[in-house]
């Protein structure tokens, strides 16, 4: 991949970022201390981990609905598990509920060969269900202190979750730029045969991605779980479409093949700033859903039209007489 | 017909393709565009039926000014065009008849609800009057690769058309379907139907032509007929300096035996075939499409299962399964179909360049990125790839160059054998010398080819040995001067003739 065009993919979550919060600071005194920044970063910070799974599957081609549903069960799994077994035990068996999950999903997509979308709309299902189950649809209390730490704690005076956030980032970011697993899953998304006939282990980058999805929403869940202090059987609802519109605006294509994790955590931070900014401006909620398809229209419309959009700005330098419009076709084979 | 094209010029954006092109097609002619890809050759083409506006320069039908500002404009005047990408103008899910008769508007064929009956009853005469033989009721997407062609010829040419182009024909021809293809050509040129034919086969182009006209840098370099002129003259002309001889055949041969197979069978596929490949070599394998030459590859290569016999690398026995165990024991597969299986196209040069060899520059799970970075320069260097720098995206690279940086994926390998298929398909002049470079290169290293073509001067030229598949078996081996076009045609088509 280009670089440079990588990067202003990128880049193009950032511009919109700092435009919405230009406009925020403009707009309301509240927006710009510190204690809201943290805030928005602490509410975007479950979206964010639940997105930079999506990027790997969506990178790959596919895509992962059950994200959400996955949280709910993951974080209703490990406040039942916790007062039993303590802390790591619950912890991981968050952890082993999310990875088993997606693997469940990867195996559905690779070797029972279907399409990513119905396998996980089928777990999303199934997954919702099996909490509400499991928990007769109550929310399941967690009293550790240790564990609500998790949640509630500060380190240098930044919320744990957000600490936990930017390991996760740098740590799944730099998986998907720099190693070889990386690789293939870039390679494999952009066109699988080729990658299989290259010897990457195709099946394998699927199911590990799929795999990677369930882990980070098995984090979520308990960072979830251990901020509010409870476990919601339905806290994941929705947020599957979240994380793939902040997927989406953080410059991901839905066709495989190219991303990168800053973007996402950036679309994620994005989507949290729109709602905090009209929370703070005193929108009606129910219009801020509004204003979020509006952001994901405006980012893949910019992503689309960025050949066009380039011309109409150099029309503007150099008028030149019936500038032709070119489509994607009309790239001379040169 | 006649169509006069004067000072022609189209740019994109900076890129100026056509500099001021005249030509003159006439009907009852064939006029063979020829050059080097990015000649201008198929922008062109899109010029005449009206895909692309010109920036300047007017087009003349019959002594009349004409502009078309999009395809349907040119095809109410009876130009018809067979795109290169002919997959994109038909509609795999539909059928044979419905295919044919999708841009139907004389309410023939009903107009709300269509009249199946009917169609398939018109689409089965229109088939058997060019001679061909598929099922109106067919879907596309079940055809074969050179159906799929001849359907989108059928398709053009059915809509009476007064010029039709056809973009690379045989790209995806083998020669008995290429030699079905020339027989309708040459029908509609009987018919006063004026054609335009670009192609890069030379062979096949002097054959067909009536007038030859050569495009380099968006300029007519060169115009003439077959009779005046020599393939040698043209391809000087195309790529505007004297050619050595095009075909640069060393032979390397040794006695060692790197790859034997006894009795292999695939079953369905092929059977009972017996090969021997030494170090330094090149055996070719020829026969139509469908004959067996192209699985025997994938098998080898573990994309298709081996049902019986064996295979021996240097002696031992091995048995393919998967492509990483293949590359592994040092075979390396150059598909024939570089966008669908062979490049991941949004990924840059380098990148597709290390695809295959990623192990070498990893250390504890992270990819050296310096290193794969210095692999795609040395690449870019060795095979004269022409790209602005390795980082950026192959999709951005001309055909040619795309097949360099997918060849450089295998070099990098080390290959023992290269099963080669269809090597030069839809490559320029240019970029094919450097491939016979690449492959002179490498059995002077040891490294045994395997190559199959449906270019039959390419198999015959740069084969030590030929051998000839038809209906799944080897029927023929031929060497040294036995080995013709005349007789690998004659084996592969044997049993068609009697």
């Amino acid at each position: 991949m280009n670089r440079l065009s990588a990067l202003a993919l990128q880049l193009r979550a950032v511009w919109m970022l700092l435009g919405v919060a230009l406009i925020l600071v403009v707009a309301t005194p509240f927006f710009f201390t510190s204690s809201n920044l943290m805030a928005i970063a602490l509410a975007a910070s479950i979206t964010a981990l639940l997105a930079i799974g999506e990027t790997f599957v969506i990178i790959l081609g596919g895509i992962d609905l059950s994200v959400g549903a996955m949280l709910g069960f993951t974080s209703v799994i490990t406040a039942m598990v916790l007062p039993h077994a303590g802390l790591v035990w619950g912890l991981l068996a968050g952890l082993g509920a999310g990875a088993g999950a997606g693997l469940i999903n990867g195996l559905l997509v690779t070797k029972v060969n279907m399409p990513s979308f119905i396998a996980t709309l089928a777990s999303l299902s199934i997954l919702s269900g099996l909490t509400l189950y499991l928990t007769k649809g109550n929310p399941v209390g967690v009293s550790s202190e240790a564990f609500r730490l998790i949640g509630t704690g500060r380190i240098l005076g930044v919320p744990t979750p957000i600490w936990i956030l930017l390991v996760c980032a740098v740590v799944f970011g730099t998986l998907l730029a720099r190693s070889r697993f990386g690789r293939q899953v870039y390679a494999t998304g952009d066109n699988f045969e080729a990658a299989h006939l290259s010897g990457m282990p195709v099946t394998r980058v699927k199911v590990a991605a799929f795999v990677i999805s369930g882990v980070l929403a098995g984090i979520a869940g308990f960072i979830l779980a251990a901020r509010l202090g409870t476990a919601q059987p339905s806290a994941g609802k929705g947020l599957e479409l979240t994380a793939i519109a902040a997927v989406i605006i953080g410059g991901t294509s839905l066709l495989g093949g190219r991303g990168a994790v800053v973007g996402t955590v950036i679309g994620a931070l994005l989507l949290g700033t729109i709602d905090n900014g009209l929370n703070l401006l005193n929108v009606s909620p129910f219009l801020q859903d509004v204003v979020k398809g509006a952001v994901i229209l405006f980012a893949v419309f910019v992503d689309r039209n960025a050949g066009p959009i380039r011309i109409i700005a150099q029309s503007f330098k150099h008028v030149i007489p019936r500038a032709p419009t070119p489509t994607k076709e009309s790239v001379p084979t040169r | 017909m006649q169509l006069k094209l004067r000072g022609i010029r189209k740019q994109f954006g900076e890129n100026e393709v056509l500099k001021g092109i005249d030509l003159t097609v006439n009907g009852g002619e064939v006029t063979a565009l020829l050059g080097e890809n990015g000649a201008g050759k198929s922008t062109l083409a899109r010029v005449i039926s009206g895909a692309y506006p010109a920036n300047e320069g007017t087009v003349e039908i019959d002594g009349s000014r004409v502009s078309f500002h999009k395809p349907q404009d040119a095809m109410k005047a009876g130009i018809q065009v067979i795109y290169q990408e002919f997959r994109h103008n038909l509609f795999p899910q539909l059928s044979v008849a419905e295919n044919l008769y999708a841009g139907d508007r004389s309410g023939r064929h009903g107009r709300l609800w269509s009249n199946r009956v009917r169609m398939q009853k018109d689409a089965d005469e229109v088939l058997k009057s060019l001679g061909m033989s598929m099922s109106p009721r067919a879907l596309v997407r079940d055809l074969s690769v050179p159906q799929q062609q001849m359907l989108a010829i059928a398709k053009a040419i059915g809509e009476d058309a007064s010029l039709v182009i056809f973009d690379e024909p045989t790209a995806a021809l083998d020669q008995a379907e290429s030699e079905a293809l020339f027989v309708q050509v040459r029908r509609l040129r009987e018919e006063g139907v004026a054609i335009v034919y670009i192609s890069h086969r030379l062979t096949e182009v002097f054959g067909l032509a009536d007038r030859l006209v050569v495009l380099r840098d968006g300029v007519v370099a060169l115009e003439t007929t077959p009779a005046a002129s020599s393939e040698r003259e043209v391809v000087q002309a195309m790529v505007g300096r004297p050619v050595e001889n095009f075909y640069p055949k060393e032979h390397n041969g040794t006695d060692h035996t790197v790859l034997q197979l006894r009795g292999l069978c695939s079953a369905g596929r092929f059977s009972d075939v017996d090969l021997q490949v030494h170090a330094g070599e090149v055996v070719g394998i020829g026969g139509v499409q469908g004959c067996g030459k192209g699985s025997l590859l994938r098998s080898l290569y573990g994309l298709l299962p081996v049902t019986g016999g064996e295979v021996q690398l240097d002696g031992a026995a091995f048995r393919p399964t998967t492509p990483r165990a293949a590359i592994a024991s040092g075979i390396c597969y150059l598909t024939p179909d570089r966008q669908n299986e062979g490049l991941a196209v949004q990924q840059s040069v380098a990148r597709n360049i290390s695809m295959a060899t990623l192990d070498a520059i990893t250390s504890g799970g992270m990819v050296n990125a310096k290193a794969e970075q210095a692999r795609g320069e040395k690449m870019r260097a060795a095979l004269d790839i022409k790209a602005r720098s390795v980082n950026q995206p192959v999709s951005a690279l001309s055909g040619g160059n795309q097949q360099k940086v997918l060849l450089g994926r295998w070099l990098m390998t080390n290959p023992k054998i290269l099963l080669m298929e269809e090597p030069t398909r839809g490559v320029d002049v240019g970029a094919k010398a450097e491939i016979y470079r690449v492959i002179n290169e490498q059995t002077s290293r040891g490294v045994a080819i395997v190559l199959v073509s449906s270019d039959l001067p390419e198999l015959v030229e740069m084969s030590d040995r030929v051998i000839v598949m038809r209906e799944g078996r080897v029927v023929a081996e031929l060497a040294g001067n036995d080995t013709t076009q005349e007789s690998v045609l004659h084996h592969a088509l044997e049993s068609a003739a009697s």
